[in-house]
């Protein structure tokens, strides 16, 4: 349950003041702080992990059969109009390498639904 | 080989419906959704108009709505993707509904009007005491009854803090449970006001300062030709908005009454313009003397507060265009308006007016001063 916070972090833990966008696929990734042996501390963004596959079904996913001499990046300004969030498109079907999605043509992957939230239980 | 022009990412509307837990609208509810306007501002209530298209033999006239799926009481959450970023615009409850009947085919509307949560805590009214508590603590107290909504209570000490006295005074509440809370908040400077999200269905209840450090939303653009994000932008500048409060204190033990001094109000509110405006008025508390020293304090600090902004903006932005949704209750940054209004602002108020094909936002913004405190403002 949440409690009374003092008055100095309320201008600390700032909504926005996360250092990587909401648009960054690290925006959920905890930030972890390393002390040095002599006392200093690094602030350093943990491993991100991936959401969970079995679970995937929650969010349905439209098919795309890949075509010659498509990219990621393209097909992520197709379908949320911005190719920076190719991450989604490759975090919905499981690749080591976001080139293998389309490396292939004529194999079909999911694209998820535009609108739905991330696995991760993120602070705005 | 692309069916959108460049730059131009769809924007995607979900709405959830039901009572207590939401679930996803049918389709046909999301098809026929004509227009949104959901109005979201800092320490007042937040509210939202939706109307739909009531065709004849359409599943809302023929089986939703005398089934009550929109009835009263019934919660409501809008999210929006834009980009493919999902946010949670608002979460409430309905509370009016308006059929329009028309004579011609196609214009029969049903316009679905509603508040955000805070309504829940507005319907009864109740009378309780609450004896040795500080503000803080009766805020967390009320804010913890609504957690079965998904409300999460953000509760921050208060600036002054005010020690409370059994034997000298027992704090009542008379009023619904959200009078008695912005009350407090308004007494010690503070706002309070429901944020939704971050995931739909939760939402937290921020009873603390406004947000005005940190990082900068992306910036707004005016007269910058093709860079230009924002339509419109005026500015007004009141010189009479500032007033100096005055408060005096009588010692209960001596019977001397004391001036309190002037508190600096930066702590609440950090300074966002270079130049700040004097105060032209001054203003008498009254029933200053009979409080206890510490709330007189956060009074005098909370009035003296509140009255600084004098300069507000006002203007309308293209979602498609800016390419972020301006969030409402934060900071943002303004270039093009000239070397005196430049600079970065506070975000009052977020109208969010959303259409199939188009998604405009008017905003208001404030601060107190002319002139940017620093060189840049984040692009």
């Amino acid at each position: 349950m949440a409690d009374i916070e003092p008055y100095e972090s309320a201008l600390d833990a700032i909504p926005g003041a996360h250092p990587y966008p909401r648009t960054s696929r690290y925006h959920d990734a905890e930030i972890g702080v390393h002390r040095r042996p002599d006392g200093t501390e690094v602030r350093y963004t943990k491993r991100r992990l991936l959401p969970p596959l079995d679970d995937a079904g929650h969010q349905e996913a439209q098919p795309h059969v890949v075509g010659a001499g498509e990219r990621p990046d393209l097909l992520a300004q197709r379908y949320f109009g911005d190719p920076g969030q190719w991450w989604q498109i490759a975090d919905a079907n499981p690749v080591l390498d976001p080139r293998e999605l389309t490396d292939e043509a004529g194999r079909i992957i999911g694209i998820p639904t535009a609108g739905g939230f991330p696995q991760g239980d993120r602070r705005v | 080989m692309f069916d959108l022009p460049v730059g131009q990412g769809p924007v995607h509307i979900t709405l959830l419906m039901g009572p207590k837990l939401a679930r996803p609208v049918p389709a046909e509810v999301t098809e026929a959704l004509l227009s949104a306007q959901i109005t979201a501002t800092a320490g007042e209530r937040s509210g939202f108009q939706l109307a739909f298209d009531l065709t004849k033999n359409g599943i809302i006239s023929r089986r939703l709505l005398p089934e009550g799926f929109f009835d009263p009481k019934t919660r409501l959450i809008v999210t929006v993707s834009v980009r493919g970023t999902a946010a949670v615009l608002f979460d409430g409850l309905v509370v009016r509904q308006e059929v329009g009947a028309s004579n011609r085919p196609g214009h029969s509307t049903l316009t679905v009007t509603g508040e955000d949560l805070t309504l829940l805590m507005d319907l009864e009214e109740r009378t309780a005491r609450y004896p040795n508590l500080p503000p803080s603590e009766r805020a967390l107290a009320i804010l913890r009854r609504y957690s079965d909504y998904g409300i999460r209570p953000d509760v921050y000490t208060e600036k002054v803090a005010q020690p409370p006295h059994q034997d000298l005074r027992v704090h009542y509440q008379t009023g619904t449970d959200l009078q008695y809370v912005t009350e407090l908040a308004r007494a010690n400077g503070y706002t309070f006001y429901l944020e939704p999200g971050p995931n739909p269905g939760q939402s937290s209840a921020r009873w603390g300062p406004e947000v005005r450090l940190g990082i900068r939303q992306h910036a707004l653009n005016v007269n910058m030709d093709a860079q230009s994000t924002v339509d419109q932008l005026t500015f007004a500048y009141d010189g009479t908005a500032r007033e100096e409060p005055q408060a005096r204190w009588q010692d209960p033990g001596t019977r001397q009454s004391t001036l309190l001094p002037q508190p600096p109000i930066s702590p609440l509110r950090p300074p966002l313009g270079r130049r700040p405006t004097p105060a032209l008025k001054r203003k008498t508390l009254s029933g200053t003397a009979k409080q206890q020293r510490e709330q007189a304090e956060a009074e005098l600090l909370a009035r003296a507060a509140v009255s600084a902004d004098v300069v507000s903006g006002s203007g309308s932005l293209d979602v498609n265009r800016h390419g972020y949704i301006l969030q409402p209750r934060q900071l943002v940054g303004v270039r093009g308006a000239g070397r005196a209004y430049d600079g970065d602002y506070y975000v009052k108020s977020v109208t969010h007016n959303l259409r199939p094909g188009s998604y405009q936002q008017n905003f208001t913004l404030s601060r107190e001063g002319l002139e940017a405190r620093s060189d840049y403002v984040r692009p």
